[in-house]
């Protein structure tokens, strides 16, 4: 066991950075879903009507 | 205590850069009217018991416009503790007519009486110890887009809110109209407070539909009421609302006339003289091609291209792949994973964050043609067109968002008025391309055609054209048949480019599109390179071969749809598919299947495309033509999907928005595939058949006679 974590040491802490990146990744996704954060690639301050949106989206309402 | 200060004034007063001056925000500042539809909110620096709210820009306080109704609303309603009344003042007399009624409130009220460094600069005079007297409140004279005066306005409203003292009411009206607005007030007295007793009757005079509703007057009292605006309309001949707005400009036209010396100005200002040109009946069409050509070609093709050209070739490519692929081997990292993260990974973002540089140069473009008043033309001269095939001018701002992102763009159709026109303009915004386009526009232009000069201008007539299309098409149907609503837009003055508001503009969507890299894309990239290196076909293991891995299984089922259009490999359809999520995501595919980060540009510039190009052996010039057709036209992204979704507050408008995009994107791609095989030479076969077929359809339903003219024309005589 500790030969196979000695031998591959390098693929162990490798594969572990790049899972918390994903992961980071993931996470960042679906906490600005649950957050109504739109993915649309110019940000809200570009949105002539963010107040509405955010105003909204913390009802939970349509907008 | 907090005290809410509000900034009201005209469309493009100067109201959002002063916001941004007093709270540090960083919202966005356009020079053209209506870039605020909804008030925002932020804390004035250095005061943090002090809110100030931004204003939509409203011309006055009667509820013409979705803007003046949220702006009137709230100050009704929620009764701010100050207004900052931004007046234009190279503007003044038209700026006033909102000033008059903003003092009829009973609310604190100082004037903030900005671009003062213009007026000086023209030479003009305005006295403001005399408009101060004649408006019965405060005046002080600022700067916002130079930060004069700003902070000093604000702090001398939150004293005059703290202090309650609310602005004189100045004699406005004649005797008469007076005499019937007393009357009304002392109807009303108990059913509105005192503050604003004098607002409800002068809108009562007027018959406003929403006051008269919201005060639900009993109809005894509203024909006591009618009989004083009766009187007062026979002995002034006209009706009550016309009145009142005549009498404001006629007390304006005074306050004017005492408080303002013009210099002699000759009789075109420069504004007026470079708009002879650029708007001009012949010459505003071919100088906006000019223009969005340039615009185009400079972030894509040539500045563009050298940036992205280093970033690819030498920072991915060289600097960051190379080395990192033979330190991963040195310090002994498995191939697998060294391949998941060299070409997975880096090969997926780094393909999409190739192309930041030619995305920031295009928005610090669009930012300086927006900041400089350009754009406000745009809309002017599109009006012209857009009204012949049944868009008004109006939709062109949703669209004009909508080249940075579609999602804002199509939420900016709030501001069209007429459903049928807002529906139109929200199924259309998402032709024009948005900046998450443009890597697609800039791979195939780089990769296919030898990073030719059209191709990226080209893609944005094209969804200009698609715009037009759209609109003769669908206006011939029942649900969008009628006229197109009148377009007003008050063309604001050329001006120097502001470097805080082009810098803002041009890093808030460069940021977003960063930030999506390390999001979206990242997670996409690995996806698809686990999807393209292993296979569920006995027992889930690593493919040597990407054509067997379980990616290619499912992209072959889908290949056949797209088959006509030219592109129909796995890897295309693939790209497509995965083009819903983010369309930046077409070129983070292409990074993960076919490697491009580091060797499109290196291909173009050794010019042997078809051998070593691993994208370039899978299209030929016209599939590569057809596949960015319809990437460019068909359904947008889910981010503005569900944009449509919200606006259309309807699953079945929704979908037949959908359904049109992706249908009109195959039908033209089709035509254009295939027709061009012909042409090239391939034979007629099944598929032209096909296309000729969609072609006459689609030229059937361009130049039909309208079926619903006949009928809007009698209603219109009807009306009259």
């Amino acid at each position: 066991m500790v030969e196979f974590f000695t031998n591959n040491l390098a693929t162990i802490i490798t594969a572990i950075v790049v899972f918390a990146l994903v992961a980071a990744a993931v996470v960042k996704i679906v906490r600005d879903k649950i957050r109504h954060k739109s993915s649309c690639g110019c940000g809200c301050a570009n949105c002539p009507i963010s107040g509405s949106c955010n105003k909204k989206n913390t009802d939970d309402q349509p907008v | 205590m907090e005290i809410k200060i509000a900034l009201a004034g005209n469309p493009n007063s100067g109201k959002t850069t002063m916001f941004n001056d007093l709270t540090g925000s960083a919202q966005y500042v356009g020079n053209w009217p209506g870039v605020t539809v909804e008030k925002k909110e932020g804390r004035l620096k250095g005061h943090k018991n002090i809110i100030i709210q931004d204003l939509p820009g409203i011309y006055s306080l009667s509820p013409y416009s979705l803007e003046e109704v949220v702006a009137r609303g709230y100050l009704v309603n929620e009764k701010p503790d100050a207004i900052i009344n931004i007046v234009d003042g190279t503007n003044i007399e038209r700026n006033l007519y909102l000033t008059t009624q903003l003092v009829e409130l009973g609310i604190p009220v100082i004037i903030a009486l900005n671009m003062i460094d213009i007026v000086r600069k023209n030479g003009d005079i305005i006295n403001i110890a005399k408009l101060a007297e004649a408006l019965g409140c405060e005046v002080i004279e600022t700067s916002a887009l130079k930060g004069i005066g700003s902070t000093e306005v604000a702090e001398r409203a939150a004293e005059l809110a703290e202090k309650k003292v609310a602005a004189h009411m100045p004699s406005v009206f004649d005797g008469s109209v007076e005499h019937a607005i007393a009357h009304i007030e002392e109807s009303i007295e108990d059913k509105v407070s005192a503050r604003y007793l004098r607002w409800y009757a002068i809108k009562l005079f007027e018959r406003d539909e929403k006051v008269i509703d919201e005060l639900k007057l009993d109809p005894e009292l509203l024909s006591h009421l009618e009989e004083h605006i009766a009187a007062c309309e026979a002995e002034m001949d006209d009706d009550a609302e016309s009145i009142i707005t005549n009498q404001r400009y006629a007390y304006i036209s005074r306050i004017v006339s005492i408080s303002v010396v013009k210099k002699r100005k000759a009789k075109y200002s420069t504004s007026d003289k470079i708009d002879r040109i650029v708007t001009n009946r012949v010459l505003a069409l071919p100088i906006f091609a000019a223009v969005m050509f340039i615009v185009y070609y400079l972030s894509i093709t040539t500045i563009g291209d050298i940036v992205t050209g280093f970033t690819n070739d030498t920072l991915f490519g060289s600097w960051i792949m190379g080395p990192l692929t033979a330190w991963f081997a040195q310090i002994g990292v498995a191939a697998w994973l060294a391949n998941l993260i060299v070409d997975g990974i880096i090969g997926g973002v780094g393909a999409v964050l190739g192309f930041v540089p030619q995305m920031l140069l295009l928005f610090f473009l669009l930012s300086i043609l927006e900041d400089i008043g350009y754009m406000a033309r745009v809309a002017f001269i599109m009006d012209r067109i857009f009204r012949k095939f049944g868009l008004s001018g109006k939709s062109f701002i949703p669209m004009l968002i909508g080249s940075g992102c579609s999602v804002p763009g199509i939420m900016a159709s709030r501001t069209i008025e007429n459903e049928r026109d807002r529906r139109m303009t929200i199924m259309t915004t998402s032709f024009i391309p948005c900046g998450a386009k443009m890597p697609i526009v800039a791979l195939i232009a780089g990769a296919i055609f030898n990073g030719a000069w059209w191709v990226a201008p080209i893609a944005y007539f094209i969804g200009v054209a698609a715009v037009i299309t759209s609109g003769v098409i669908i206006k011939k149907t029942k649900p969008f048949a009628g006229n197109p609503a009148p377009f007003v837009m008050e063309l604001p003055a050329y001006h120097i480019p502001s470097s805080t508001n082009v810098l803002r503009s041009t890093w808030e969507r460069g940021w977003s599109f960063i930030r999506r890299a390390g999001t979206i894309i990242l997670a996409a990239s690995v996806f698809i390179w686990f999807a393209s290196s292993f296979s569920f076909s006995g027992g889930l293991h690593m493919v040597e071969n990407m054509d067997h891995s379980m990616l290619a299984t499912a992209g072959n089922v889908i290949a056949p749809i797209f088959a006509p259009l030219g592109f129909g490999t796995w890897q295309s359809s693939v790209a497509t598919i995965m083009g819903l999520m983010a369309k930046e995501e077409v070129v983070g595919v292409f990074g993960v299947l076919y490697g491009v980060a580091g060797d499109a540009l290196k291909m173009v510039d050794s010019g042997a495309l078809s051998g070593l190009s691993p994208i370039a052996s899978h299209f030929t010039a016209l599939s590569a033509f057809s596949f960015l057709l319809f990437n460019l036209l068909c359904a947008p992204c889910f981010a503005a999907m569900g944009a449509i979704r919200r606006e259309m507050n309807s699953a079945k408008w929704t979908w037949a928005a959908i359904g049109y995009l992706s249908v009109f994107a195959y039908a033209v791609s089709l035509i254009v595939n295939q027709l061009g095989l012909l042409i090239g030479g391939h034979g007629f076969t099944g598929g032209t058949a096909a296309a000729l077929i969609v072609l006459a359809a689609l030229l059937w339903l361009l130049l039909r006679r309208n079926p619903y003219e006949q009928a809007q024309h009698l209603a219109a005589q009807a009306t009259k």
